[in-house]
């Protein structure tokens, strides 16, 4: 079994902290992710916003982006989140497929990805919340996101109070 | 003497006094304990979404380490940081059951940089408050004193707004409104014949929509709809004192800036009543320094404005300079947050708008002004109203991924409206301000100590607003309607007021209606601690019109030879 996304907390305090499913990591985290952990992120995060005709998570960096807000803006509580959000998702497919989250087809994927987001949605898991939030600020206030797949413009320059929506044509980027 | 005035601090009732002082031919100095910045250079309002650090996210344990309280501020993110002190840097005390958010920055310019930018006119059913209900000590002015003075700080700063004709919310010199949106005016509609005591008027806000010849010599230009305003504006479109009163300040040549210069006390020469000195401590390198001049402005916000007079202590003013009332630190304010209502409504699918507006729509105050229905609170509150179409952002709530939930997010969601309501807080002198008994901060310098809450009044009047705000909205086919969970701490509105107050008596208020220290006759202060109430508008504008009033008021003592 893959337990890459538990060692994203990195050694004991994070195998302590699934073991007893109790309150929060303590102690010193490695905010790093091997190249492994990093390819689950990656293959969630493309299931979650795949590439249809406009481009998909990992075009769009989030994978990247989100390596870089468990090094830099995380703390270790959000990390143990984020992390066992990833772990969760592998166990899904273990128990679901009997085999790791990376070694299924990508409508096993979507199957397993779909159904977990829908349970801790209406569970409105605060980990879960937080991770995707992470994946859809990543995409959507990325470059690609905000101005191929919604509408954005740095200096608007004018209001327009009331308009058709066909005029603008998307959702705005903020 | 060194120079003829000395304005201590730089935001906007400092930047105001500089502004009239410099004008009218005085050698001004402006001491601000923050450091320099630069306009516009120091702006990071061109950085796009994917530009901005960590997306806007400041990195969590460096919020829990040193922005605890700032980061409560809905302006806090990591484009607008450089605007907040560190709160680990300066501490303040609150009894530990009574938290006060003391947001702030300490940069040139001050919170000018930062604030909502919401601007509105006291009216006499404001001022006449205290003495109706005989809460706090009347004012000394009135809407007649005070309505030149908006003239004048409307037609320099450059309001948009609407005249309405209302006698809780008078008209002024606005330059031309922005267009409520679709929601916003089916609401006004649905509201006003409903509630026919109640008005929807769009949000009168310091911002360029046509600037005039005198917004434009000074580099300012018009509103460009972006709202990223906390970060500061590259087009000078939104009034700050670094956009406008500081460059008209320094184009007279009377200018002086003295930028990481914190003040430490203020001297004062019992044999002439007068203050003789402002001691400063270089937040660098520590080294005292001593200004002088013939009259000195306070404008350092009102708990800093507080803390310099309670420090400066004396044989004379053994409570702190210009207390002989005791009111100093006494009678603090906030207006209250955390009353209102959120709704969705199932409408106008098919409409969307253009542009990023930088304010909402106002529905002045109704309660016990053209409603006379009983309700068992004094005063009474104002909503802003904020309307839009949601985005990407509810993806997060909502269930789905994939193809599916791209198609989704591509387009807006349901429009939604948040009514965000402002309560007066009465003036209570056990709401105070005092100095540490013992901790000082880095430089020496007693802590500032805060005790204030809201009482019965405040409490009432929260849930009256709450009630309002979700009738409104579910009268005029609004959804999900939701009223807001809690009051906020006192200082979460950062419109604190009232320690220094103005009134006619020497023996309860520390100002007389000049905003000239009854007790020190070169000594004035026009930031948010003259104010007796806090009336039931944003305070901004009353903060410039005093300041301009009784910087003209100095400027001609000074010319009669009385100071």
């Amino acid at each position: 079994m893959l337990v890459g996304a538990v060692l994203l907390l990195g050694g004991a305090a994070a195998l302590t902290r699934f073991a007893s499913k109790s309150g929060l990591a303590s102690g010193p985290t490695e905010p790093g992710l091997s190249a492994e952990q990093f390819s689950l992120l990656e293959q969630v995060c493309e299931t979650i916003i795949p590439a249809t005709d406009t481009p998909g998570a990992i075009a769009a960096g989030v994978p990247s982006f989100m390596r870089e807000m468990l090094a830099q803006w995380a703390s270790a509580k959000s990390r143990a989140e984020i992390a066992s959000v990833l772990e969760a998702i592998d166990q899904r497919a273990w128990r679901g497929f009997g085999a790791a989250f990376l070694e299924l087809p990508a409508e096993s994927r979507l199957e397993v990805v779909r159904a977990f987001d829908e349970e801790r949605v209406k569970l409105q898991d605060p980990a879960y919340g937080k991770f995707k939030y992470l994946v859809l600020v990543g995409y959507y206030q990325s470059e690609i996101g905000a101005t191929q797949e919604l509408h954005y413009e740095l200096v608007p320059g004018a209001w327009r109070s009331c308009v058709p929506l066909s005029e603008i044509g998307r959702a705005s980027a903020v | 003497m060194d120079f003829d005035a000395i304005v201590v601090g730089s935001g906007i009732s400092g930047g105001w006094v500089a502004k009239e002082l410099c004008e009218r031919g005085l050698k001004t100095l402006i001491i601000e304990r923050g450091r320099n910045v630069h306009h516009p250079a120091d702006y990071k309002d061109f950085a796009t979404p994917w530009e901005v650090p960590h997306r806007g996210k400041v990195p969590e344990t460096e919020v829990a380490e040193h922005y605890s309280v700032q980061s409560k501020c809905y302006a806090f993110n990591s484009a607008t940081k450089q605007w907040w002190v560190r709160d680990s840097e300066h501490p303040y005390s609150t009894p530990a059951d009574r938290p006060f958010s003391w947001i702030r920055g300490y940069h040139l310019g001050g919170r000018s940089i930062t604030w909502g930018r919401q601007t509105y006119r006291m009216s006499d059913f404001d001022l006449n408050a205290n003495k109706q209900d005989g809460n706090g000590i009347d004012w000394p002015i009135r809407y007649a004193d005070l309505s030149p003075w908006y003239d004048r700080v409307e037609r320099f700063a450059g309001i948009s707004g609407a005249n309405e004709g209302l006698g809780q919310l008078p008209d002024g010199q606005f330059l031309s409104p922005m267009a409520l949106n679709c929601l916003d005016t089916e609401f006004k509609k649905a509201v006003e014949a409903q509630f026919p005591t109640r008005r929807i008027t769009v949000g009168r806000c310091a911002h360029l929509t046509e600037p005039t010849p005198e917004h434009i010599a000074l580099g300012r230009g018009p509103c460009q709809l972006r709202s990223t305003c906390e970060r500061g504006c590259s087009y000078g479109a939104y009034f700050s004192s670094l956009s406008a009163t500081l460059p008209a300040a320094r184009r007279t040549g009377n200018l002086t800036v003295a930028t990481d210069a914190i003040v430490d006390r203020l001297d004062y020469d019992h044999t002439k009543r007068r203050i003789s000195g402002v001691r400063v401590i270089d937040a660098n390198t520590r080294q005292g320094k001593l200004y002088q001049a013939r009259m000195v402005f306070l404008c350092a916000s009102t708990i800093a404005t507080t803390q310099i007079l309670l420090a400066s202590q004396s044989e004379h003013f053994p409570n702190g300079l210009a207390n002989r009332s005791d009111a100093v630190g006494r009678f603090l304010m906030d207006h209250v947050n955390g009353i209102g209502a959120i709704g969705f409504h199932p409408g106008f699918t098919d409409r969307y708008y253009y542009g990023r507006r930088p304010t909402g729509f106002y529905l002045p105050r109704y309660i016990n002004f053209t409603e006379k229905t009983e309700v068992d609170f004094l005063r009474g509150f104002t909503f802003q109203g904020y309307s839009s179409r949601s985005t990407w952002g509810r993806g997060e709530h909502e269930v789905g991924i994939g193809a599916e939930l791209k198609t989704r997010l591509r387009n807006p969601g349901p429009w939604e409206m948040a009514l965000v309501g402002f309560g007066e807080m009465l003036p209570k002198a056990d709401n105070r301000v005092t100095l540490h008994a013992s901790r000082k901060d880095r430089w020496g310098i007693p802590l500032v100590h805060i005790d204030c809450k809201h009482g019965e009044n405040e409490r009432k009047l929260a849930a009256h607003g709450n009630r309002d705000a979700v009738q409104m909205l579910v009268a005029s086919g609004f959804e999900n309607v939701t009223a807001f969970g809690a009051v906020d701490p006192p200082g979460q509105c950062v419109h604190e007021m009232g320690t220094a107050r103005m009134g006619r008596d020497p023996a309860n208020s520390v100002l007389n209606g000049r905003n000239q220290a009854h007790d020190v006759p070169n000594l004035f202060i026009t930031d948010g601690s003259c104010m007796a109430s806090t009336g039931s508008v944003n305070p901004s504008l009353t903060y410039m019109a005093l300041s301009a009033r009784a910087a003209n008021y100095a400027a001609d003592l000074l010319a009669s030879g009385e100071i």
